[in-house]
């Protein structure tokens, strides 16, 4: 192992993900409502499972016990498949079913990765990422740069490591443009700037 | 005089690169390699710094980074260390602490005036309030090291965390072992030195046994090749937190490293004997020589006095002589029966014709004409402390060296927690009990030969591993040393004093007797009254000594004593080191471009940004924020009341909750209305305040003050967890935008944009609709915080720019002003609102806010109602009342005091120059007996200034809160728009 250095050029991409909706659901039956509607849930706690394939896929996260947070593709669609399964959800989740309650998730979501990424991580977060094995699909809630924020490690194709990361609206501002001058000093790029 | 010597295989120069600085205004050449300190001792400077108090010459001690008077400026920067700071081309250097430069410091007369500055003098001479002003200045001027430049640009550091299994503190022959052990048995291991090179000083020293260098070679070699220990050179560990978590500072950053267990070996620090000029430039630590001689290559003069106590003195003299260095003499401490006559070393430097003298103790070191040792003068030791001054033998030299004792660096081990004892034979304080997790090696645990310092390494890493989960602690722990490696009191008395004990201090023997004379006779007040150990070596060099002879002076053994507590930093951290990026959190609602874009002038509101007013062009500030005010009052504003926290509760029991954290009555609350909600804490103080709508049967949303949503969110939440109702929070407080439309045509206006029904029936004052505004879903609660019809409308974070813009296009038309934080300040003062956090603080109940109105006290339980219940039998101290203030400039401003008969009777919390009513007002704080409307007050504001006030009635404005409710006769609607009764 070498001795410590910073990122190596290059080695780390930050993305601002647009285009994706979000929408959390809680509550003593939120559970077996989800999979009543074709989204089946992660099975443990602070997990992530993936419903569906390719654009229409939805991410599903399970936030201790009995909270849920689903992430698709922009619009829900009205098709057969898993996007369309979270938008039919969505639009029960208005009518009030019992023991379910609907979360409002307005969230930016970030997407940082490359080799160097657990090395911006350490500058930001004291969790110790690089230690998790992203095959388990774990879900960290956690602080980071003073933010409170939701992060899925995972593999990207190639096998390299990245990390989604979400956090509320109103500090994604701040937690973007902190990352991004990371990886910017790293040698890394950032895209997806805010307007 | 010290010099260079020729180049030697394991130098650290890189006699190819010729670096050329300047140090006081002259030039001088080193090498690549070369540290600050030794280029400038291999040029032979005759001494780099001037003494903190008598502005004596001084020069290196230790060359370990413990010595205070080899800090220079460097290119601008205070403060820099010369024995571990690399030497770079072009660098400019000056000594610190001087006045005139180094050599012609005018306050080395202050050593003249040593009579009149004893120990503790300033608590005795400073103390007129008549005179202080003057005295100050003279601080600011005298005290301090090196200057700080105001205009240097801010360093962002890149601050991280780090993380190991087996974090090894110290990479001697003892660390390096331990991190070997540790990593063979699986642990992932991070080893910190704070040299440039790992190895300790034994590596590359001539006298050392080959077998010895051989096996620190390949312990080395071990290190760096095994792909589980993460070596870090040049790095300290500055401070040990709980659970193991360590502050490791190098050059360029701070590592916050969390390990599963510690083990130090950190070693142990060269003691200085003291006697008389014993602080003289040419004086130093053997040890600090020896590293001096080994790593750059310099001598530390032409004709060497040791000064013995050990068998290091003895391995130092013979290292000197292997680099060509001539031993005038060592003189030792010791009689003939206290060393070892098996020893090797001192029979080998007896064979040489080393001359030794045994039983003698150095007396007094001489002075030449440059400030250098030139003789040291020796005579036999009677006592403790005591020599024949009638014996006194001077030996000529340039260098003495001092080899008389160690103290272990235990400060980073007393931080974890551990607890130490005073070991008699080795004279040194071991470690006694350790902490879980914590594991000590080497010399730092009494264990001084090399073999047996390699074995303890290697039991303490495989112990260290084995906590960590990895392996089994498997090796027997090792014995320590027998022999005595410190003297027991290497401290001679001398009738002219000047035998520094703290050389950071410049602290005497006669200081510390004195102060304990005066009854300061505990490790801790002496410390404190005398400051031994609080300059910038932190008393590595003098805490022991001053141990001594505080134990000397009270007739006690060492070890009853005690230790002072031990806190980081270990050496001192670069500011930039501790601020890393210095990380804002800023916090901006989803309105913040549109604010941005309509010329908001920025305040800070916690995290937040948010609008302080809304700048036009032709408008003062003032003008503008009145123009805001009277838009509210005569037509409509617009307010982002986004940063409010934000709240909901689902659930059959959610009703039964609000009603156990809230004051009110919330389970019987109508559905589609809202109320007033107060939160106490335990003992009945107000914590928070906000709004709370029942949408549903099983459904509530409800607002928090901007300050207390996080908090009050995570305290609901251990509430819920405690109690085990059937419901369930979610916080939406960034989720959701809210705004606040308020004037007399803001349901005309409004009606226009939204698919509610705002008919007075339809929508009552404090009732709460769902719909949509402007084609987005919305909640909008009809409340009344500026005084003024209107509605709060809460819609997802993404559809926020969508409604405000579609608001704001009554501007043009209607005459909307969108209004900031300012103008909502002026007018809920206007009604006679508090602000929590404002107009109450940390002791104010219900009572005293006068908001018993919003307390129900009938129910069966809420938080504080037991406390209330006992304040309400008493009268309460203070009530928040109006107050009418007389105008004056400067106005009265919060927290002025209200006096009465010399006594304090109350303070004002809130005031404006109010445009709306013509007058200025506040709310205050008062003595229940003056809050009496009509009541005659006098506000102190500035300078002893006094301004008129009397008590009146709230709300100031609309008593009869007629036109929040619609009630007033209204202006004139906006042209085409229809009136809604």
């Amino acid at each position: 192992m070498s001795a410590v250095g910073g990122a190596t050029a290059s080695a780390v991409a930050l993305e601002l993900c647009t285009a994706r909706e979000h929408w959390g659901c809680k509550g003593p039956r939120a559970a077996d409502w989800l999979a009543a509607h074709g989204i089946a849930p992660p099975s443990r706690a602070n997990t992530w499972t993936v419903a569906g394939e390719g654009e229409g896929a939805l991410f599903v996260a399970r936030l201790g016990a009995s909270e849920f947070f689903v992430e698709g593709a922009a619009e829900w669609a009205t098709d057969g498949g898993a996007n369309g399964a979270a938008g039919r959800a969505v639009g029960d989740l208005a009518v009030h079913p019992a023991g379910v309650y609907p979360v409002l998730r307005e969230d930016w979501c970030l997407a940082l990765s490359g080799a160097a990424c657990d090395e911006i991580l350490t500058q930001v977060c004291n969790v110790q990422f690089a230690a998790l094995d992203p095959s388990e699909h774990p879900v960290i809630m956690t602080l980071m740069v003073g933010v409170a924020v939701l992060v899925a490690p995972q593999l990207a194709p190639d096998g390299s490591r990245r990390y989604r990361i979400w956090c509320d609206p109103t500090f994604g501002d701040y937690l973007f443009h902190t990352l991004r001058a990371l990886v910017l000093e790293s040698g890394g790029t950032a895209t997806g700037v805010p307007s | 005089m010290m010099r260079r010597l020729e180049a030697h295989p394991g130098e650290w120069l890189d006699r190819s690169a010729r670096l050329h600085f300047r140090f006081e205004g002259r030039d001088y050449s080193g090498f690549a390699g070369d540290t600050i300190s030794s280029a400038l001792a291999a040029a032979g400077v005759p001494y780099l710094g001037r003494s903190f108090k008598y502005h004596r010459p001084r020069s290196i001690y230790s060359f370990a980074n413990h010595d205070s008077n080899v800090l220079f400026q460097v290119d601008g920067v205070p403060n820099v260390r010369g024995d571990v700071t690399p030497l770079r081309d072009s660098m400019q250097i000056s000594a610190i602490n001087t006045f005139g430069g180094l050599e012609h410091d005018k306050a080395r007369v202050l050593g003249r005036f040593a009579r009149w500055l004893p120990v503790g003098f300033y608590y005795k001479a400073f103390h007129s309030k008549r005179w202080f002003p003057r005295w100050e200045r003279m601080f600011r001027i005298l005290t301090g090291l090196g200057t700080v430049n105001l205009a240097a640009a801010r360093e962002p550091t890149p601050k991280r965390y780090g993380f190991c299994d087996v974090l090894v503190i110290g990479a001697g022959p003892a660390g390096l072992a331990a991190a070997c052990e540790a990593a063979r048995l699986g642990a992932r291991v991070a080893l910190v030195e704070e040299s440039f090179r790992v190895g300790g000083s034994a590596l590359g020293r001539l006298a050392v046994a080959s077998e010895e260098q051989q096996t620190l070679q390949a312990l080395i070699d071990t290190a760096v090749n095994s792909g589980a220990i993460e070596l870090l050179p040049a790095t300290f560990a500055a401070g040990y937190y709980a659970d193991h978590w360590v502050a490791l500072a190098d050059g360029r950053r701070l590592t916050k490293m969390r390990a599963r267990a510690v083990v130090f070996a950190t070693g142990v620090i060269e003691q200085p004997a003291v006697f008389r000029n014993n602080d003289l430039p040419g004086v130093l630590a053997a040890s600090g020589a020896l590293r001096l001689l080994s790593r750059h290559r310099v001598a530390p003069g032409n004709r060497v006095v040791i000064v013995a106590a050990n068998l290091e003195a003895y391995a130092a003299c013979l290292e000197l002589h292997a680099h060509g260095v001539q031993v005038a003499a060592i003189v030792d401490l010791r009689s003939e029966h206290e060393i070892d006559p098996a020893d090797e070393a001192a029979r080998t430097c007896a064979a040489l014709g080393v001359r030794i003298v045994l039983a003698h103790a150095p007396y007094e070191a001489v002075p030449g004409s440059d400030g250098r040792v030139r003789a040291l003068d020796i005579a036999p030791l009677v006592a403790d402390g005591r020599v024949d001054a009638r014996r006194v033998e001077r030996l000529d030299c340039d260098a003495v060296l001092m080899s008389v004792g160690w103290a272990p660096a235990a400060q980073l081990l007393l931080q974890a927690g551990a607890t130490l004892r005073f070991e008699t034979g080795l004279q040194q304080f071991v470690p006694d009990v350790l902490p879980p997790g914590i594991f000590a090696a080497g010399r730092l645990n009494g264990v001084y030969e090399f073999p047996a310092r390699c074995a303890d390494g290697r039991y303490a890493g495989a112990a260290a591993a084995a906590h960590a989960g990895f392996g089994a602690a498997a090796h027997a722990p090792v014995a320590r040393t027998v022999r005595r490696p410190s003297h027991a009191f290497p401290i001679i008395d001398h009738p002219e004093a000047k035998n520094f004990v703290d050389f950071d201090e410049d602290l005497q023997i006669k200081d510390l007797e004195n102060a304990v004379q005066e009854g300061f006779d505990s490790s801790e007040l002496l410390k404190r009254f005398s400051t031994v150990g609080m300059g910038p070596s932190q008393g590595k060099h003098s805490n022991m000594n001053a141990l001594r002879i505080l134990a000397r002076a009270r007739g006690l053994p060492v070890e009853a004593l005690g230790l002072t507590t031990a806190r980081p930093m270990y050496h001192p951290v670069p500011m930039k080191l501790l601020a890393g990026r210095g990380f804002e959190v800023l916090r901006r609602t989803p309105l913040d471009a549109e604010h941005a874009a309509l010329g908001a002038v920025w305040m800070p509101a916690g995290h937040w940004r948010r609008p302080e007013y809304y700048a036009r062009p032709g408008e003062t500030r003032a003008e503008s924020i009145a123009a805001e005010v009277r838009a509210v009052r005569e037509r409509v504003g617009l307010i982002d009341v986004g940063t409010l926290g934000k709240i909901e509760i689902y659930g059959p029991q959610a009703g039964e909750f609000l009603d156990r954290v809230y004051t009110g009555n919330f389970s019987r609350l109508r559905v589609g209305m809202t109320r007033y909600g107060l939160m106490l804490d335990e003992s009945g103080v107000i914590v928070d305040d906000g709004v709370v709508a029942r949408l549903r049967e099983d459904a509530y949303y409800f607002t928090t003050t901007t300050s207390g949503a996080a908090t009050v969110f995570r305290e609901l939440l251990r509430l819920n967890a405690l109690w085990g109702l059937d419901c369930a929070l979610v916080n939406v407080t960034g989720h959701r935008a809210a705004v606040n439309f308020a004037g007399p045509a803001s349901r005309a206006l409004l009606q226009t944009l939204t698919d509610v029904d705002l008919g007075e029936a339809e929508f009552p004052f404090l009732g709460v609709r769902e719909g949509r505004v402007a084609g987005a879903p919305a909640r909008l609660l009809r409340v009344g915080f500026v005084g003024e019809l209107g509605y709060e409308i809460h819609v997802a974070a993404s559809a926020a720019a969508g409604v405000w813009r579609a608001l704001l296009a009554f501007r043009d038309e209607h005459g909307l002003r969108p209004f900031g934080v300012e103008a909502q300040r002026i007018l809920r003062l206007e009604k006679g609102h508090l602000i929590v956090g404002q107009d109450t603080d940390g002791l104010t109940d219900p009572i005293q806010a006068n908001a018993l109105w919003a307390v129900n006290m009938q129910k069966r339980f809420f938080i504080g109602q037991r406390s209330l219940k006992i304040l309400l039998r008493r009268p309460p101290r203070q009530v928040l009342t109006g107050i009418e203030i007389q105008d004056s400039d400067p106005l009265p401003r919060e927290s002025h005091l209200i006096i009465e008969g010399g006594a304090i009777r109350g303070r004002v919390t809130s005031v404006v120059r109010s445009q709306t009513l013509g007058r200025t007002i506040g709310l205050a704080m008062l003595a229940p007996e003056l809050a009496v409307p009509g009541t005659a007050l006098a506000i102190r504001i500035e300078a002893g200034a006094t301004v008129a006030a009397r008590v009146v009635t709230t709300p100031f404005y609309d008593p009869s809160n007629l036109r929040q409710k619609a009630q007033a006769a209204l202006a004139v609607p906006p042209p085409g728009i229809a009136v809604i009764s």
